[in-house]
């Protein structure tokens, strides 16, 4: 009896999980299909086998003189360069707080995990004012360079210091005559790899996924990231390939759905590790 | 042996790097974020405008008042908070009970990495395609109406993103879908932090699965849930993305998901572009996500002490 509802209960609870995954995957799958798919079949009901649409599709997107191609150019050159900034830069500040004994060092680390909690909505008109100011509308400056202070990732960065950095190492380098920089870049860093991978990997994503700042500061449709392509692709009301719509969608998803086939063990174990220990 | 004895031994004192090394930070986060915060203040005590090209007169609350006997802002309030609160609750609901599911013992369940995984997934899209994708999939003729009408669910297509509930109900699903798995995997990490043990001496004390939940799991995961639920609620507050581009970029239907912060947006981009009335938008919703949150974290701070 006991076993039998030990089975039971199992049964149960992997029907459960099974139920929710098809939730969570269902609607990408079908977007990945749709986007294969003709748009009279589409019209006409639901598959789940693709289908060999995808090309003619893809070229009514370019058609429609929205350059997806440029787009993906342009997200991954802000992706790139604002995950290489806040990754270095947060080690950096990190590593300051971790391993120097300066005055105020206590509270500028409160002042940091404070700051993780006012998201950049908040201050985005004043942001968009003072960009527009000083004339860098429609440059990529004011959406990379604020990477350099990104409170979240200093305070990852700092969670795995204080797990990974032994004091030691840095008073034998010092002693071996190492300069406070070299000691930096050619002990921490190495040894924070696993960690600035798991940071990259978020900051990544969020410069990737991220619309209203973009969308305030380019109106250059050269300058258009991914997020913005998709919102102009979206409002038009008179579209009705929804084919193409589909391949569209697909297009931006891609690049993510490969990273994380790739790295979802580390972008998991990094969601925990940055909640349980704070 | 103190830190400081150890320097003095070593006769090594860096400390002074320490500046030099938060100083890129600083001096950015100086120009772009605390400018910025005082900048966005300083305006809502304006009436700047995009386009009059003059910078705005100071008008003291004026901004707020105007607020304040707008209805659409108060409705905006309201779509808020009622659109968090319709999300989050299923949202924790489900991690809960997952996060249990999944650290518990005497179920043993195998290949819960996968679940998390896929769970997971729906936060890594991008909240421009998720907002179209659904667009795409609740139109008239999409593939959901196609799907409940030939299942015999409905007689008629439901006009999922013209009706208010309707267009509510799948902003809180899209909501739900993308964020449980991520709390979920907070959850689970709590969990496994609580000692076995525990539960084993509360099993040979005969307590029930749903009693250890409420008695040793729950009280033990305060802090975290403290963390989830300040975390949700600042980012709930600051909803935009998809309200916004679900349907015609105003909160439409009747204005029924349109966010304090769609609100914002459209203040400045009416047509003189309203910025000191935007930035007076921002400025409440900053000090409505600071009071909740330390009412939060006060009300979890005086139950730990008992």
């Amino acid at each position: 009896m006991y076993v039998f509802k030990q089975r039971l209960s199992k049964f149960l609870c992997y029907s459960f999980f099974v139920i929710l995954a098809v939730i969570c995957v269902v609607p990408v799958y079908m977007l990945l299909i749709n986007s294969t798919r003709a748009t009279p079949d589409i019209n006409r009901g639901i598959s789940l086998i693709p289908s060999d649409y995808l090309l003619t599709n893809w070229q009514s997107l370019n058609a429609r003189g929205i350059n997806f191609v440029r787009g993906l150019f342009n997200s991954s050159v802000l992706a790139f360069s604002t995950t290489a900034l806040s990754v270095y830069f947060s080690l950096m500040t990190a590593y300051a707080i971790k391993v120097y004994n300066f005055k105020f060092k206590k509270q500028f680390f409160v002042f940091v995990v404070l700051m993780t909690m006012v998201p950049g909505q908040l201050y985005i008109i004043g942001f968009f004012r003072y960009v527009a100011v000083l004339n860098l509308l429609n440059s990529y400056i004011p959406l990379i360079v604020p990477s350099v202070a990104a409170a979240g990732t200093v305070f990852f960065a700092k969670q795995y210091f204080d797990a990974a950095l032994m004091p030691e190492l840095i008073q034998s380098a010092r002693i071996d005559g190492a300069s406070e920089f070299q000691i930096f870049n050619k002990i921490a860093l190495p040894l924070a790899a696993p960690g600035a991978f798991t940071m990259g990997i978020f900051a990544f994503v969020g410069s990737w996924n991220s619309f209203l700042t973009p969308f305030m500061l380019l109106t250059d449709q050269n300058l258009y990231t991914l997020p913005l392509m998709m919102s102009q692709l979206n409002s038009d009301p008179f579209i009705t390939d929804f084919g193409m719509v589909y391949t569209g969608m697909a297009f931006t998803l891609i690049p993510i759905i490969v990273v994380y086939a790739l790295f979802s063990k580390r972008i998991v174990n990094g969601i925990s590790l940055g909640s349980v220990k704070g | 042996m103190t830190r400081a004895a150890k320097k003095k031994k070593s006769g090594i004192n860096k400390d002074y790097m320490g500046y030099v090394f938060i100083l890129p930070f600083v001096i950015v986060f100086i120009a772009f974020v605390l400018y910025p915060i005082a900048y966005t203040f300083w305006l809502s005590l304006t009436d700047t405008q995009l386009m009059s090209g003059v910078s705005g007169r100071f008008v003291g609350l004026d901004n707020f008042q105007a607020l304040y006997n707008t209805p659409a802002f108060r409705t905006s309030i309201t779509n808020t908070w009622l659109l968090w609160v319709l999300g989050f609750t299923p949202q924790i609901g489900f991690a809960l009970v997952l996060a249990y599911m999944f650290t518990n013992s005497t179920l043993k369940l195998r290949g819960t990495g996968i679940f998390k995984a896929l769970y997971y997934l729906p936060n890594l899209l991008m909240p421009a395609t998720v907002a179209a994708l659904f667009a795409t999939y609740l139109t008239r003729f999409g593939p959901v109406n196609q799907a409940i009408i030939a299942i015999g669910l409905v007689d008629d297509s439901i006009a999922f993103l013209d009706t208010p509930l309707w267009a509510r109900l799948t902003v809180t699903f899209i909501g739900w879908w993308m964020w449980f798995g991520q709390t979920t995997i907070i959850m689970v990490a709590g969990m496994t932090t609580i000692s076995p043990a525990l539960y084993e001496s509360a099993m040979l004390d005969g307590a029930s699965q749903p009693k250890m939940f409420w008695r040793i799991t729950l009280p033990l995961i305060k802090p975290i849930l403290l963390f989830v639920l300040v975390t949700a609620l600042i980012g709930g507050l600051q909803s935009f993305d998809i309200p916004f581009l679900l349907t015609n970029g105003r909160g439409d239907p009747q204005g029924s998901i349109m966010t304090m912060n769609i609100f914002m947006y459209l203040r400045r981009s009416s047509v003189m572009g309203d910025i000191g009335s935007a930035a007076s938008v921002s400025v409440v919703l900053f000090f409505m996500s600071s009071i909740v949150a330390l009412v939060l974290f006060g009300l979890f701070r005086e139950k730990d002490k008992d």
